[in-house]
């Protein structure tokens, strides 16, 4: 067609189908190898190597965590009017009286943050933390406000940013999936399984679930526990014979990609089922780290575990860590319509103390040197009530936050209005965040496209900036 | 040293002598452009519409309107001027863009190449290939067939024409073991038993293979197995995905229209026709409507487009995005367009305007994605549709309608309203209260009167809830009736206590129940599926206070001090053997005070006259006391009486079938409500929800040669006459895109790649065809010689040497093309997630082939059939502890229930869509998901020891190892093991078992691809 294409398409033809042509890229493609064909190696020095990211799920009330409103405490009670006949929109819900935070709020660190009491071991860590103080959404729902945090886009079937990422950078080890999901142990979050897509994007990339607390962590591991033909020998024997037929296949076939990658795949399984035991066991780690980490509580247990064995992922070689706070029932999550006070501290806690923990964990190891950590939520809350105690979704303004290498530690970017209901200075949305990550990354989020249904399509779809603002 | 030193000075010498020449374009100016001007005016972008690669734009100018090139007149030329940057407003490449800046020396090469009056050879000229000229949008011509030779099959003529043209021959013949496992595959997606194969492989007639051929066209397994290569392209799933996921539970009469339309070959217009307008263009028959689920397939966001306000950016939003999915999925399916990246803009790329695109928002502005009923008998349907579309005709007082209504015909039709009314009363009881509580005043009182009515006195808070409780011994209640009524210790006489108006707000009715007797399990919400009222005021009427939002109410406003009455008719019938215990909330949270200020509460049950049962309206009540009534006022009863009698009629009619597809009529659910008339479409400037531009009508696409954009539809307000012209138009014999995407799409499914490889995108950003004139001469011969028969083509296409050619690789084809765009051999494919699952089944000998029917579950769920199990808990799946051997396990897998967002991993594995989105061509990925999923699923385990029981059990009574495993390789891979086979897998097998050795058989590569 033109000068320009050929190369991606005959890369789109290669990812499409593999039964053609185009000898040893099977193989890098079947490792998410693919940065060594060329076509997408990162575009500028890279700050970080990889990324463990939290997502809170359900809406993360921003002006009970990080965005302190002296004014909400004098508004207390009152209907909400923000004046000049601006129309207050909440999705289901009637808008009720301005409702204050009911935690206490104290500055902290060197940068004078503000921190409420529900997160006493991350308020300790502000200065390490940089900030986006307004982010906002395109929706007040759910479901379309997941996906465009997680994948860019309104509409389900898009690639989420952890597919990308694999997409464009594969894993750092033969032995492990380059884009990992730990979803809260009661369940997926929003949107299921499609939380983990690959869109359209080749299959291998999809995020590898773990369901840390379910007696088979990840699908298909290994065969059911009833099936007593299977044995250690029978499978080790097996793959073997299986291995020199399918070679003897492949011979004769030459030119086949498609069939080598096949042998590969099986191999690269193997290495899988050998490593994940390893990966998984966390008696491995020492007292004081699981202590740390607060796996000897209740309440710390279900998402410091997942913090824990995201460490251990990144340390092994995986690219991209996605921990879920929460999951997508109407309780246990951070989508606190019946009451903020009642809620609220217990997920909050649920969350803090392992999310401090890993990062100084991270810290201590020298992973942060190379590891972004990132926390981030579908939309915010309202400033007023539902209800008498709760609130509804915000997507007029949230915070996210990243921590890491090349992050200035302290920084905040956006500042929303006095009742932290809207963005009111530098906000910025799904689009520049994943810009950031992507940046962070070495990438340049205008490069990194895909061709479908007649669009290059990006992470950010058609915008996106980096916020620079909050880089060293 | 010194050799540096010379190649130094030769350097020099080259550059001095070429500053004498003027530049080569090809040599030293092209590479310059390319590097630093094509990112943004080259093949991809086109800023300020110039472009350096196509030798027309380049030398005249984009959009400024200047001359970027004047010959010999490098000073004046834009294009020069912009390089050399002096002008800040025009620096080129911008000094914030990445692009490489020019080096002087390239400056000045441009400069000089100008002034030498500039050459631009004609290989280079490009071509700037929008609009008309792109070929898929050219006039459809039937090529000649080339060669001489009049036998030839046409395909293999175009085929070989192609390789010859490159020096290059096709492969051999595939053997006959190859060709019917190929077939097989192919057209049913299974494999053949062995004996089939055995037959075809000895049957020595000279027709054997399009006697095979056409066995299998004339299998019920080919409309199976096509089907579901159509449902890929309508995205179809049975849930609604996004967030909640609902069960859609009557998806699957579409999937079956689809088995039979392919089964009984339906003419492709026809085919096209009903899934765009079957209800419309063949309103007698009534599987046409289920074909209408494919405009329905893809996903709806429940919360979006019912759960939340519908004043919302968020609702209609999703609005928008619904009916463009319906545009993107037919606009792809059969024009093979992405009309839909003109939703913002105009298409970057294809000429169709982002007016055009509103356009065909348009025609489906009049429909939402719902449950449509429909008859299977062809009497029964039309009975049922007239009365439907006869009642839609009364609420809109339809011209045609009026006219056949003569003043006595009303009169006595008024005369039946008039005598219904009058036993009317009698049909409803008194409910027995037990108490009447207020939720939130302290001080508020309800008085029971000796009429049976309840009169609040005391307090009125702001906003308040009567929880009211009721006990009944009847059975069969049908309806609850709630009467408001004057009284003069209300302000202005009531109904409500808002002073001074006596109006009130009833946000919402709510009721529960429970038995009164026996265990009490809690009450369950009582589901109401309609509300009428004497009068309601503009914003709503009463429909709202069951419509659960808060925001919307029922008030009398401006009738008060009358009398006034609200029927709230139940979904179910209330029937509690011992009596049932009913708790009524009246919730008034609308504007403060508005509550209301005296009432009663009613039932009726089975026996009562479903015409009756609605509230006169007042208007109504009104003109039936007159004793003068005029024209209009008769024809005001009349109407009211029509419709209540036709409601009447269809209540009596049997309970109809169900079909997820497109309607206008339907009951609303809180947000979602039909349209009464296609919703208003205006282009939506950059797409943003709130930027209206202009308002458009329904339209088509102004691009094809031969055939306008404009749609032919009749005046009036009607929804289905605009999907039903743009199925004509879609259909027209001048639609060149139609014929040629269809023709591609069936190539693509048999040979693995399309001749045109995105069979989704034929516009500029997609693939361009490998043999365009072969895709134009099938698409015509699809068309003229086939009738649009899809069975004809695929003969055509199978009975083709290209088609029987081996996989064989050829190292010197490859070199020359590498993706086998040319067919130089048969791609090699690997099954599918739904033909490996049936080919295990089939395997087995435990494959189920009966057919249709609803989606069977293949997971473990808790709740009912939506599989949520209720308490805020998001739906429970578990794919992994499902019995292997449940009956339901042994359908094929086209039957089985699809859940959009949490698929099943094994088939998810094999690169089944999600329904998510629409898929042309699947993926074929290989990955370690996979090869874990095919060793370590417990169905694929399960079916490894059943066919390991069947061979068994066929085999002699003691077998030898060796003939096990020569039967195994046999049934699996329809040959016999070679010798070191045999050796290694007998081994094999005598130490892990026959079901271990099938396992390994299963996961090779010869039974995972199809030659």
């Amino acid at each position: 067609m033109n000068a320009m294409s050929p190369p991606l398409h005959d890369r789109r033809d290669f990812l499409g189908g593999l039964s053609t042509g185009l000898s040893g890229m099977a193989l890098m493609s079947l490792l998410g190898r693919e940065s060594a064909s060329g076509a997408l190696v990162p575009t500028q020095r890279p700050r970080v190597k990889r990324i463990i990211q939290l997502f809170m799920n359900g809406g993360a009330s921003q002006c009970d965590l990080f965005d302190h409103k002296p004014r909400l405490g004098e508004l207390h009670g009152k209907q909400f009017d923000p004046g000049e006949g601006r129309r207050v929109e909440a999705s289901a819900s009637v808008p009720g009286a301005v409702l204050k935070s009911p935690f206490e709020w104290a500055r902290h660190g060197q940068c004078g943050r503000w921190v409420s009491s529900a997160l006493p071991h991350l308020s300790k860590r502000v200065d390490e933390i940089a900030f986006l103080m307004a982010m906002t959404s395109k929706s007040n729902v759910h479901g379309p406000a997941a996906y465009l945090q997680t994948s860019g886009f309104f509409l389900p079937g898009f690639p989420c940013a952890g597919a990308w990422v694999s997409y464009a950078l594969g894993s750092l080890s033969d032995n492990v999936p380059a884009f990992v999901a730990l979803p809260d142990a009661r369940g997926l979050p929003y949107n299921g399984l499609s939380a983990f897509t690959s869109g359209f994007l080749p299959a291998n990339h999809e995020g590898t679930v773990i369901n840390a607390n379910a007696p088979q962590p990840i699908t298909h591991l290994r065969p059911p526990k009833n099936v007593a033909r299977v044995t250690a020998a029978s499978r080790a024997e097996g793959l073997a014979l299986l291995q020199q037929m399918n070679e003897a296949h492949a011979r004769e076939r030459a030119g086949d990609s498609a069939l080598t990658a096949r042998i590969e795949s099986y191999k690269l399984a193997a290495r899988l089922q050998l490593a994940a035991p390893e990966l998984l066991d966390l008696s491995r780690e020492s007292r004081t780290t699981r202590q740390r980490y607060g796996l000897d509580k209740a309440e710390t247990e279900n998402f410091g575990k997942r913090c824990l064995l995201a460490r251990r992922m990144i340390e092994r070689g995986v690219r991209f860590v996605q921990v879920w706070s929460g999951y997508g029932g109407a309780r246990n999550n951070w989508d606190n319509h019946a009451s903020i006070v009642k809620e609220l501290p217990p997920i909050a806690l649920g969350m803090d103390q392992p999310a401090a923990a890993l990062l100084d964990d991270l810290k201590q190891r020298g992973l942060l040197d190379d590891t972004l950590l990132v926390w981030t939520t579908e939309f915010g809350r309202m400033p007023f009530s539902q209800g008498s105690q709760g609130r509804d979704h915000n997507g007029g303004t949230f915070v996210s936050w990243f921590c890491g290498s090349g992050i200035r530690g302290g920084a905040a970017f956006g500042e929303s209005d006095e009742w932290s209901w809207k963005a009111a200075r530098d906000a910025t949305t799904n689009h520049d965040f994943h810009a950031t990550i992507l940046h962070l990354l070495g990438i340049d989020h205008e490069k990194l496209t895909v061709r479908h249904g007649g669009i290059d399509r990006r992470l950010t779809d058609v915008h996106g900036r980096v916020v620079k603002e909050i880089l060293s | 040293m010194k050799r540096a030193i010379t190649w130094a000075l030769f350097g020099l010498c080259c550059q001095a002598f070429l500053a004498r020449a003027a530049p080569d374009f090809a040599r030293d100016v092209r590479p310059i452009l390319e590097r630093s001007c094509y990112g943004c005016h080259g093949p991809e972008k086109q800023k300020s519409g110039y472009r350096l690669d196509v030798r027309e734009i380049a030398l005249k100018g984009g959009g400024s309107g200047e001359r970027a090139v004047i010959p010999h007149d490098a000073k004046n030329s834009r294009l020069a001027r912009a390089i050399r940057g002096v002008e800040e407003d025009l620096a080129m490449p911008p000094p914030d863009s990445d692009a490489p800046k020019l080096s002087v020396a390239e400056i000045d090469t441009i400069l000089r190449w100008i002034e030498a009056g500039p050459q631009w050879p004609d290989e280079f000229a490009g071509k700037a290939e929008s609009g008309r000229t792109h070929w898929s949008l050219r006039r459809l011509k039937k090529p000649r067939v080339p060669g001489t030779d009049r036998s030839a099959h046409p395909i293999d003529a175009f085929i070989r024409a192609g390789l010859a043209a490159r020096g290059m021959s096709p492969a051999a013949r595939a053997d006959r073991r190859t060709l019917v496992r190929r077939l097989r595959y192919n057209l049913t997606g299974l494999p053949p038993t062995p004996e089939e194969a055995a037959a075809f492989i000895a049957d020595g007639s000279s027709t054997a293979y399009e006697d095979l051929v056409n066995r299998l066209l004339d299998s019920p397994g080919y409309g199976e197995h096509w089907a579901r290569h159509w449902l890929d392209v309508a995205h179809y799933a049975d849930t609604h995905g996004n967030d909640h996921d609902f069960a859609r539970p009557n998806a699957w009469p579409y999937r079956d229209w689809l088995v039979d339309a392919f089964n009984t070959d339906k003419p492709y217009v026809r085919f096209v026709r009903e899934q765009v307008a079957g209800d419309v263009l063949f309103a007698d028959d009534p599987r046409a409507v289920s074909a209408l689920g494919f405009l329905a397939a893809g996903p709806w966001d429940e919360t979006l487009m019912a759960g939340i306000f519908e004043d919302t950016v968020d609702h209609r939003m999703a609005q928008n995005l619904d009916r463009d999915d319906m545009v993107a999925t037919v606009m792809s399916s059969f024009q093979s367009l992405t009309v839909h990246c003109a939703r913002c803009h105009d298409h970057k790329f294809d000429p169709v305007s982002q007016r055009e695109y509103y356009q065909l928002q348009a025609v489906f502005a009049g429909i939402d994605r719902v449950d449509r009923v429909f008859d299977d008998d062809a009497a029964m349907h039309v009975r049922r549709q007239g009365l439907r579309s006869r009642l839609k005709a009364i609420e809109r007082k339809d011209a045609r309608l009026l006219e056949t209504l003569n003043e006595s015909g009303m009169r006595k039709i008024a005369d039946r309203l008039r005598s219904g009314q009058a036993k009317r009363q009698e049909h409803w009881k008194p409910l027995e209260l037990v108490s009447v509580a207020s939720a939130t005043g302290a001080n508020t009182r309800f008085a029971r009167q000796a009429d049976g009515t309840w009169l609040a006195t005391g307090d009125v808070p702001q906003k308040d809830t009567f929880i009211i409780t009721a006990r009944t011994m009847v059975r069969d209640i049908r309806a609850l009736r709630l009467e408001t009524l004057p009284d003069p210790s209300l302000p202005g006489q009531g109904p409500g206590r808002y002073d001074p108006s006596g109006n009130f707000h009833l946000t919402e009715f709510r009721a529960e129940a429970h038995a009164s007797t026996g265990a009490t399990t809690g009450a369950a919400p009582l589901k109401f599926s309609r509300a009428s009222a004497t009068h309601g005021d503009a914003g709503g009427g009463v429909a709202t206070a069951i419509d659960g939002q808060a925001n919307t109410h029922w008030s009398v406003h401006p009738h008060y001090g009358k009398a006034h009455e609200a029927v709230f008719e139940l979904a179910e019938p209330l029937d509690h053997e011992g009596g049932a215990t009913i708790v009524v909330r009246l919730e008034h949270n609308g504007h403060e005070r508005h509550q209301i200020g005296r009432f009663r509460l009613s039932f009726c049950t089975g026996e009562m006259p479903a015409e009756l049962r609605a509230p006169l309206p007042f208007a109504t009540a009104e003109l039936l006391r007159r004793a003068d009534a005029r024209k209009a006022d008769l024809q005001e009863m009349a109407l009211y009486q029509l419709a209540r009698e036709a409601e009447s009629s269809l209540a009596k009619l049997p309970t109809p079938r169900r079909v997820y597809a497109v309607s206008n009529d339907f009951e609303p659910d809180r947000a979602f409500k039909p349209a009464l008339k296609p919703r208003p479409i205006h282009i939506l400037i950059r797409g943003e929800i709130d930027k209206h531009g202009e308002r458009v009508g329904p339209g088509a696409l102004s691009c094809l040669p031969e055939l306008p954009g404009a749609l032919a539809i009749p005046e009036g307000e009607d929804e289905g006459d605009r999907r039903a012209a743009l199925a004509l138009w879609l259909t027209d014999r001048r639609n060149v895109l139609t014929w040629r995407s269809a023709v591609n799409r069936v190539w693509h499914y048999h040979f693995g790649r399309g001749l045109c490889d995105t069979p989704n995108d034929f516009g500029i950003m997609g693939g361009s065809p490998s043999h365009p004139e072969l895709l134009d001469w099938l698409a015509v011969w699809f068309r003229d010689e086939a009738g649009g028969s899809l069975k004809s083509l695929h003969r055509l296409i199978l009975t083709s040497e290209t088609y029987r050619q081996s996989t064989a690789h050829n190292p010197a084809a490859a070199a020359v093309d590498p993706l086998n765009r040319l067919l130089w051999r048969m791609n090699r494919v690997r099954l599918t997630g739904e033909q490996m699952r049936d080919s295990l089944l089939q395997l087995s000998g435990r494959l189920d082939p009966s057919m249709g029917g609803p989606s069977v579950v293949l997971f473990n769920h808790k709740g009912d059939a939506t599989f949520m199990p209720g308490g805020g808990q998001p739906a429970y799946v578990d794919y992994a502890g499902f019995d292997p051997d449940a009956p339901a396990n042994r359908r094929r897998s086209l039957y089985r229930f699809q859940f959009r967002t949490l698929p099943d991993p094994l088939m998810k594995a094999l690169d089944v869509p999600d329904g998510d989105l629409a898929v042309s061509v699947r993926g074929q990925s290989t990955t370690a998901v996979q090869a874990f999923a095919l060793l370590n699923n417990p169905f694929v385990i399960r079916m490894c020891d059943h066919i390991a029981a069947r061979l068994r059990k066929e085999s002699e009574a003691e077998p030898e190892t060796a003939a096990l495993v020569s039967d195994a390789f046999g049934l699996i891979l329809l040959r016999e093991p070679s010798d070191s086979e045999a050796g290694s897998f007998a081994g094999y097998c005598g130490k892990h078992g026959l079901a271990n050795t099938v396992h390994l058989l299963l996961n090779s590569n010869e039974f995972m691809h199809i030659e």
